[in-house]
């Protein structure tokens, strides 16, 4: 694997020179009340690259958005129907500062958007996009990237991971992306050095994270598979209030609701919006049965999804520890913990 | 043209089943489709009513009839009752097929007995039409339909014609109560006229679709004729947005209704968890 | 504590009660809990972390609580008003519930922070709240405490906002509503937004939009005041909740002045005391009508 090194003023720099050449710059940054978020930056001054907060949401956004068009529709004389595509030109972006569990989030993603059919949409921007991370020196006490198969220094759908060293950073190339980033601005970059304290960087920070993360979730696929009726989700499930906060944050949350607004008498777009399991109404049929009529069904199905079924799927597990969903949620919701137990009651398989 | 634009489809022909239920036939508005488009039975479609939204069905007509597709709906939200609306000539749009679908080539050389209740003789419609357009490649066909009254039996023309072919054997009934003075047919549940017609499990399916508990009574009637559940197909519905595998909606434990189903043997659909 | 997790145990081995709502120490910082056993009521705390409105939690909507039984409920003087809020539109009757008020000297306005209660960390709408002691209850527990008071940050910004054009104020909405995806945390914890559907759900006739595009939001939020102008507590749990900070607070703040102005009410946690948006009077402001 290719190295390099890039000081903080040069990386600040490429910004800059990006944003010069016409290209979309998102990265972390400071927004109202002190939050942090993801967003297309103007001025490379704008990105707050050192943390330590976590961007408030996660990148799905930039792939797949809270709403977007699928089509639109115009109603003809004579009872015909226009159907115009959605454009799909998404403009090229460099995501400068990504955290390592976002980015591993995309990639994990990419199983079912390309499950037989290719959701063309969510792959333009996958194509146009270029993903520089940086490494995490672990966040809080929420963190749990350990337990999923990753860490804060995951290199999972990153093109390219930056660890923070002395003066800059070490660029650790992993694609092609990321070296035709890097042999497209030269200038920015130096010979690999410092590549000690890039290792020292990532243990320490590894170490921060695996101390208070609950076991490894991976093996929990089996409990769940035979689980499904078990007073946990009862339990679990008491203090949540349905409102979807967690999906909202969620690298990986994907379910999504698809509605038609008309938009005059005879035109109008078909939306495909983020949407979640966690509302009573997301599973309800016309006659007004409900397969999963309580939260306890739920929160299991939340579970579930995302350690049983999409890894028995896809080999994957819908998660990657980035902790948000227990940060956001209002009502204490505690993942970490409902992995412990599992793990618990797994008989320690992990 | 993205995975979720659907074709454009116009409205040939519309047949009103029963007081509210209605039979829409479809014709791809693009001759290339209408040549290429093909399907199996028991795959469903996503329609839509452009400005309301779209709705699951499945194709209520064989693949083996080429040029349209049919669907059969009931008017119970802001969908269908935004189908009933239309004329015929209008257009609507039609995203499919998807999901899996009856293994056909399967029942070859074996008798298939069908048995449906109410609207659930849609999905089971496209099988029998299915088999008996392909009737010297199976053995026994007999068809087993109920529903609450006579004004709710639907496809009530084909009833008719299945009755008059010497190689069906059909039997209809009506719930006790809903005869009319001239009804000739037969009065009593579907599950208690199968165990009456006691069709043999020899070498034989069944196809079954209809209200839950018609195939809560059904099954083990069946069972007692010494059908398998691995030969017990029937069709599951959930609630449903892509039809694609990607909106997470219609899943019944590790199962996608949409990606794994929507037909299902009964062994298969005894392994899922009760969600649904 | 000791009070109240005395009093917990009692209720519950009495028969009183099935399960005493109240909150407790997680392993990431206080959230609610649902004790149904003398165990779990010794795990009772109140502190000034305890910012949530476990009011929410009594919607007989919520099948999986409601399922445990006679609840008890901790609650804060702004957390009772939300109760009356629930007996006033007849959503509970009062001998469903048993309500055990704390008194409240305040909480943090981030209950993850380790910092001491004071003028500049208290929650904004504690700092100029009047109620130390709620009424309505069935129990009071807790020492009456200080009576720390601060000035109001959504007041100033409520008056910087209202010294605006309309394009400025437009502006600001603009920006900080364009965060919302609808995920519509903000109305599943509010103890008041309990409707079987919500106006934002229907389909027949569709209301308003359901996609977060910029008046998709808008209408939501705009409704959402609407429908609470006169009902809201102003128990800060939709600012809390929202994952991308939108300063919800200062829509409620403006509005309960908007109806205090108009209407004489303010949050009470009387029952008895009729809703503005509910009741008509003859002599109900209408100079903007005719």
């Amino acid at each position: 694997m290719d190295a390099m090194t890039i000081s903080r003023a040069d990386l600040l720099g490429l910004a800059e020179d990006l944003l010069g050449s016409g290209i979309r710059v998102v990265g972390p940054a400071k927004a109202s009340r002190g939050m942090v978020e993801y967003r297309a930056v103007a001025a490379a001054s704008e990105l707050a690259l050192e943390g330590p907060e976590l961007p408030a949401r996660s990148l799905k956004e930039f792939y797949l958005p809270p709403t977007e068009p699928l089509f639109a529709w115009k109603s003809l004389a004579g009872g015909k129907v226009e159907l115009m595509e959605a454009r799909m030109a998404p403009p090229p972006t460099v995501v400068i500062g990504a955290r390592p569990c976002d980015a591993a989030g995309v990639e994990v993603l990419d199983k079912v958007m390309g499950w037989d059919y290719r959701d063309e949409p969510y792959f333009a921007r996958r194509e146009a996009t270029t993903i520089v991370s940086i490494a995490c020196a672990g966040i809080d006490s929420s963190c749990f990237c350990t337990s999923v198969g990753l860490g804060p220094d995951a290199t999972r759908g990153s093109d390219l991971l930056l660890v923070p060293i002395e003066g800059g950073y070490r660029a650790e190339v992993l694609t092609e992306k990321g070296a035709r980033l890097v042999s497209g601005h030269q200038g920015r970059f130096r010979p690999d050095s410092g590549a000690a304290q890039a290792q020292e960087f990532k243990q320490k920070a590894r170490a921060k994270v695996a101390a208070h993360a609950p076991p490894d979730a991976r093996p929990l696929r089996s409990w769940l598979e035979t689980h499904f009726d078990h007073p946990l989700w009862a339990e679990v499930a008491l203090r949540c209030h349905g409102c979807g906060a967690c999906a909202a944050v969620c690298p990986t949350c994907h379910c999504f609701d698809i509605v038609d607004e008309p938009e005059g008498v005879t035109t109008g777009v078909r939306r495909r919006n983020w949407d979640t399991c966690q509302t009573a109404r997301f599973t309800v049929h016309a006659s007004g049965h409900n397969p999963r009529s309580d939260q306890n069904s739920r929160i299991r199905q939340r579970v579930m999804h995302k350690f049983m079924i999409y890894p028995k799927r896809f080999n994957e597990i819908l998660c990657t520890g980035c902790g948000r969903c227990v940060r956001a949620c209002p009502g204490g919701m505690d993942l970490l913990e409902v992995i412990s137990r599992v793990s618990a009651l797994a008989g320690g398989a992990g | 043209m993205n995975v979720y634009q659907p074709y454009l489809v116009r409205i040939a022909n519309i047949t009103d089943e029963t007081p509210d239920t209605r039979t829409l036939r479809l014709e791809f508005v693009d001759p290339a489709v209408a040549e290429s488009f093909s399907f199996k039975a028991g795959q469903f479609g996503e329609y839509s009513v452009f400005g309301a939204g779209e709705c699951t069905f499945c194709i209520a007509s064989p693949p083996t009839r080429k040029g349209y597709i049919e669907c059969s709906f009931k008017c119970v939200g802001k969908v269908t009752r935004a189908m009933r609306e239309l004329g015929v000539g209008d257009v609507m749009g039609f995203r499919g097929p998807y999901g899996n679908s009856f293994p056909v080539e399967a029942f070859y050389g074996k008798s298939v007995v069908f048995v449906a209740g109410g609207i659930g003789l849609a999905p089971v419609r496209c099988v029998i039409w299915n088999v008996l357009d392909l009737r010297d490649k199976f053995k026994n066909v007999t068809i087993i339909y109920g529903a609450r009254s006579v004004s709710d039996l639907v496809y009530k023309r084909e009833l008719e014609e299945w009755g008059r072919r010497p190689d069906v054997k059909l039997h209809v009934t009506v719930d006790p109560g809903g005869e009319t003075p001239d009804w000739k047919g037969q009065v009593g549940f579907v599950p208690a006229v199968v165990e009456k017609a006691a069709p043999s499990s020899v070498n034989a399916v069944a196809v079954v679709c209809g209200p839950p508990i018609m195939i809560k009574f059904t099954l083990p009637v069946l069972r007692k004729l010494g059908f398998t559940d691995d030969r017990i197909y029937t069709t599951l519905e959930n609630r449903m947005k892509c039809g694609i595998g990607k909106c997470g909606r219609c899943n019944i434990g590790p199962v996608y209704v949409c990606k794994d189903g929507p037909v299902f043997t009964a062994s298969q659909i005894a392994a899922l968890p009760p969600e649904f | 504590m000791t009070e109240l997790r005395e009093l917990a145990r009692k209720l519950l081995s009495d028969g009183q009660v099935k399960v005493v709502i109240g909150y407790e120490e997680g392993p990431r910082g206080v959230r609610p809990l649902f004790a149904t056993d003398g165990a779990a009521a010794d795990r009772l705390i109140f502190d000034e972390r305890c910012v949530q409105n476990l009011a929410t939690y009594l919607d007989r909507r919520r099948v999986h609580v409601a399922r445990l039984g006679k609840p008890a409920i901790v609650a804060k003087p702004c957390d009772v008003k939300a109760v009356a809020g629930l007996l006033r539109e007849t959503q509970l009757k009062r001998e469903d519930v048993v309500i055990i008020g704390v008194r409240c000297g305040g909480v943090l306005a981030d209950p993850k922070s380790l910092q001491r209660l004071g003028p500049d960390t208290m929650a904004d709408r504690c700092r100029t709240c009047e109620t130390r002691e709620p009424g309505l209850v069935d129990y009071l527990v807790g020492p009456m405490p200080e009576a720390v008071r601060g000035q109001s940050g959504r007041d100033a910004k409520i008056a910087e906002l209202d010294a605006m054009t309309p394009e400025e104020r437009w502006s600001f909405w603009q920006k900080e509503l364009s965060r919302c995806t609808r995920c519509q945390a903000c109305r599943q914890v509010c103890p008041l937004c309990y409707c079987d559907r919500c106006m934002a759900d229907k389909t027949e006739p569709q209301w308003i939009e359901s996609s977060p595009h910029p008046r998709g939001i808008l209408a939501w939020h705009l409704i959402r005041a609407i429908h609470l102008a006169g009902r809201c507590v102003d128990c800060g749990e939709c600012e809390r909740a929202c994952p991308v900070s939108i300063p919800l607070g200062l829509i409620t703040r403006k509005v309960a002045q908007v109806v205090a102005q108009r209407f004489q009410h303010h949050p009470t946690d009387d029952p008895s005391v009729p809703s503005p948006i509910g009741t008509w009077r003859s002599d109900d402001p209408q100079e903007f009508i005719l």
